[in-house]
């Protein structure tokens, strides 16, 4: 019975990783910000990303380790509205032992699901060296990844798909508080995951914080110099259980609070960034897999 | 050969010279061509921004050059010779890019 059901449900949701983190200007490396990308201007943005999950009490003990590289590309369609897509590529696998003892791995790779969203700066106060923004946003993820990829034990569960199969809104708010020595950024997001192929993932709320503060330089001398951040990170996560046929798995789903200290340099052209995630309270249900850590780093540039 | 080479040393001093005050008086008159305007731009605290910024205002006709410093805000806008600056054009750009504008003076002034 258990064989059955690991199979449909690592109690992990992988394509979920990525809700939006998908800040293309100075900004949080886990979430979104609130400041301006110039009209008719693009910005673009790579996040290499490796994560890891283990911590399975079956015998199963399933674990799961996804690398994977995330796409922006944002373009300021006003000096207040941006939009921006995402496309994230995922190398993902998951070992486990079946139930004859053997050790096996079930691995895809490929590109997952979409998304398109925008994002419209609905306060802004401005003054010299600061500025305070809050900005919805609202967009879609998009089925574009494989949602009935196979292997030689026969189709991969859905948690370990590229795809969800399924047109998944979301949207939340996002505030920023920005000086020239430090920056404050705030987020409160949801998901709405939808049905596809007899599985729906379940929702997820998410509250995210950042601060980031300038080390260097100490002083600011003329011009535009080169800005390097210490960050740190806060992310609290629920996500609600999946349903396979219209019954709640009671293995997924769960509320895990994530601290991410990382390093951030800004210049006017380009950013490098890495962060890494480290779980430090999870409340999941049943044998749902817990997070080891997460490793994000990456590069933006304008153009 | 060598009567030649007496008779070329002077003539090539007297081209540089030449040179030098041509050249000279062309820098001094397009220095007093360019307009130069310093913006106040409110809101600017990360480098990453003030390239918005300076490629908004760059993209205006008669733009030779601009330049940021982040920590007094402040944008230097040098128009190319006999080009100038609205106030309101260089609102727009800045408006465009996101960020709002203060001050705005020509050089000089």
């Amino acid at each position: 019975m258990w064989w059955s059901r690991i199979f449909e449900s690592t109690g992990w949701t992988i394509p979920l990783v990525f809700i939006l983190s998908a800040a293309a200007t100075a900004a949080p490396q886990t979430f979104n910000t609130a400041l301006p990308v110039a009209e008719g201007e693009f910005v673009f943005r790579e996040q290499f990303l490796y994560r890891k999950a283990s911590g399975d009490s079956s015998p199963a003990d399933r674990e799961v380790e996804v690398l994977g590289g995330i796409s922006v590309l944002g373009y300021g369609v006003t000096g207040d509205f941006a939009a921006f897509a995402v496309l994230p590529y995922l190398d993902k696998e998951l070992d486990l032992t079946t139930t004859g003892g053997a050790r096996i791995t079930r691995s895809t790779s490929g590109f997952g699901d979409a998304r398109l969203f925008g994002r419209y700066t609905v306060y802004r106060d401005d003054a010299p060296g600061r500025t305070f923004r809050i900005a919805p946003f609202a967009g879609t993820e998009m089925p574009t990844g494989d949602d009935d990829d196979s292997d030689g034990q026969g189709t991969l569960p859905a948690t370990l798909q590229l795809g969800s199969g399924s047109w998944d809104p979301f949207g939340g708010v996002v505030m920023t508080y920005q000086t020239l020595d430090y920056q404050i950024d705030a987020q409160a997001s949801y998901k709405i995951n939808t049905e596809a192929n007899g599985f729906e993932f379940g929702d997820e709320a998410q509250l995210d914080a950042s601060l980031q503060y300038r080390l260097r330089p100490r002083e600011l001398g003329p011009g535009v110099p080169g800005f390097l951040y210490g960050v740190l990170e806060g992310n609290l996560r629920y996500r609600g259980k999946n349903e396979i046929g219209g019954i709640d798995d009671p293995n997924s789903g769960g509320t895990t609070l994530f601290l991410a200290p990382g390093l951030q340099y800004v210049t006017k052209r380009w950013i490098v960034e890495a962060i890494v995630q480290v779980p430090i309270v999870q409340d999941l249900n049943g044998d749902a897999l817990e997070d080891d850590l997460t490793v994000r780093a990456g590069f933006r540039f304008n153009f | 050969m060598k009567a030649g080479t007496k008779m070329t040393a002077p003539i090539h001093a007297l081209f540089v010279a030449v040179a030098i005050l041509l050249a000279a008086s062309g820098t001094v008159s397009a220095d007093a061509d360019r307009a130069v305007y310093v913006l106040q731009a409110d809101g600017l605290a990360c480098p990453f921004c003030a390239y918005g910024i300076e490629k908004q205002l760059g993209r205006i006709d008669g733009v030779e050059a601009v330049s940021t410093d982040i920590e007094s805000g402040t944008v230097t806008v040098t128009m190319r010779p006999g080009g100038s600056l609205t106030e309101d054009r260089a609102k727009e750009a800045v408006d465009r890019a996101g960020f709002t504008m203060r001050g705005f003076k020509r050089k000089g002034d």
